[in-house]
């Protein structure tokens, strides 16, 4: 490099850069930049943090404020009664009684209940079948917060009481909440029994969760009965739901039929 | 170590920063779809206590993306880098602990999560793909150049004199030398020479 070209560039680069230079070779400018990536990784990574933190909150506080959408059945002129920690529907010279162990925040209980429950409204209707749910809390831990299994399920006991279980129960799986998110809580379970017109005590039944103990009751004999154990895929054995049995024995619901052949046959089948 | 070009460095940092970018921006972006999913997979390691299940399944997924970002862009990559090692340090004591008292989990590290049946848990595995991005971020944190940073950016168009001068522990790098060089003066040299005092 040539020492006059040299010069020359350097002079007129100077007075720009003098400063600029000098401050740099005390490691002042580069400490000024460090105060600012410093500045901004900080806020970034708060901001993410408090900004997740919010959206959650805000999103719960949207599903707290909803109303759950009544749904009514149609026809629903079969008695309804709690019998013993669960539901039982269906006329009194229906042959078959069908138990049914569900849980109100069970997914495939919802597909279940998308599939079926329709039909099996229809063979309680015509006076083939009785149902006796049995609504249990499997999966009181998988809402945030917890107890959302328990509370639906005292809740729709509640509503048995009340004189509009089938609707009830239909409006609950029509609005079933995801697992991992917010269930609906105490004054929206209550609401709901208000809007499909519950009568008698509900609000007080719902709120102070009545039929809990019942529920749990009710889990923790299914759970211990080795008639309802099935494979669960995981190449154990246990109980889960939707679980479906009649006289004790357990029914394939995975087969579309079976509520045919159990009305045919009187039996699991 | 001198016999290591400092650009062929500076190539496998550009690598390591960017890999470890994809990781935090996929792990969070697939978290943050399904946060209620979240939820569950951060309940099961049984952990925290009730009331700090919700809010930190909620902040997670958005920390990890926020990492990937600046990773990304390249800000602060050093403090970043040791937050990713943090992070993943905890992640695997978490992984660690439900092997340990034989909790049957999937991590949920990148989606998913929660109870799975007992032959299905694959603690290993997950411990060892975690210690690899740890490997990743202690790059970084050892030597966080790389190019196409902002970190460069700010400091002139020079990542050299930046992360040299705080960054690789160097003593006497980037400015503390080329005064000397140009005979005392005023003026820090272009990338090219300064990019040579990592020849170590």
């Amino acid at each position: 490099m040539g020492g006059a070209q040299r010069n020359a560039r350097k002079q007129k680069q100077k007075q720009t850069q003098a400063a600029k230079a000098v401050a740099a070779a005390r490691g002042s400018n580069n400490d000024r930049a460090k105060v600012i990536v410093g500045i901004v990784v900080v806020v970034v990574l708060a901001g993410a943090v408090i900004g997740g933190v919010l959206y959650q909150k805000q999103k719960a506080t949207q599903r707290a404020e909803a109303s759950i959408p009544p749904r009514t059945v149609a026809a629903a002129n079969y008695p309804v009664k709690v019998d013993d920690g669960t539901v039982l529907a269906g006329k009194d010279d229906a042959k078959v009684t069908v138990d049914l162990y569900e849980d109100f925040l069970c997914p495939v209980c919802g597909q279940f209940e998308k599939r079926d429950g329709t039909k099996i409204e229809q063979q309680l209707e015509a006076g083939a079948i009785k149902v006796r749910y049995h609504m249990i809390n499997l999966l009181d831990d998988r809402s945030d917060p917890p107890g959302y299994s328990s509370s639906a399920a005292s809740a729709a006991m509640c509503a048995a009481d009340g004189g509009k279980f089938p609707s009830y129960h239909l409006s609950l799986y029509d609005a079933q909440p995801q697992e991992g998110g917010r269930g609906y809580d105490e004054t929206q379970l209550a609401g709901l029994g208000k809007a499909l017109g519950a009568s008698g005590d509900f609000e007080n039944c719902v709120r102070g969760g009545k039929y809990k103990d019942q529920v749990a009751k009710q889990f923790a004999t299914a759970q211990g009965n080795p008639a309802l154990q099935q494979d669960n895929g995981q190449g154990g054995k246990s109980f889960g739901t939707p679980t479906v049995a009649v006289n004790g024995k357990l029914v394939k619901w995975s087969d579309p039929n079976w509520l045919d052949n159990v009305v045919k046959t009187g039996a699991a089948g | 170590m001198a016999s290591v070009s400092p650009r062929l460095l500076d190539a496998i940092g550009t690598l390591v920063r960017l890999g470890l970018a994809v990781v935090w921006l996929v792990a969070g972006g697939i978290k943050a779809a399904d946060l209620n999913q979240n939820y569950l997979a951060v309940k099961a390691y049984k952990v925290l206590p009730d009331g700090w299940v919700s809010p930190v399944a909620a902040a997670q997924p958005f920390l990890e993306l926020a990492l990937g970002v600046l990773l990304l862009v390249g800000v602060g990559v050093r403090a970043v880098a040791v937050l990713s090692a943090v992070l993943l340090l905890l992640f695997i004591a978490g992984v660690a602990q439900s092997w340990a008292r034989g909790l049957t989990i999937d991590c949920g590290c990148f989606g998913g999560g929660g109870q799975v049946a007992s032959d299905q848990t694959q603690y290993p595995q997950e411990i060892a793909r975690d210690i690899g991005f740890l490997a990743l971020a202690g790059w970084l944190a050892v030597r966080p150049r790389s190019w196409l940073s902002v970190d460069g950016w700010l400091h002139g168009g020079r990542p050299e004199l930046a992360d040299d001068h705080g960054g690789s522990g160097e003593p006497g790098a980037a400015h503390g030398r080329q005064p000397g060089d140009d005979g005392g003066g005023s003026e820090p040299k272009p990338a090219p020479p300064a990019s040579a005092q990592e020849g170590r």
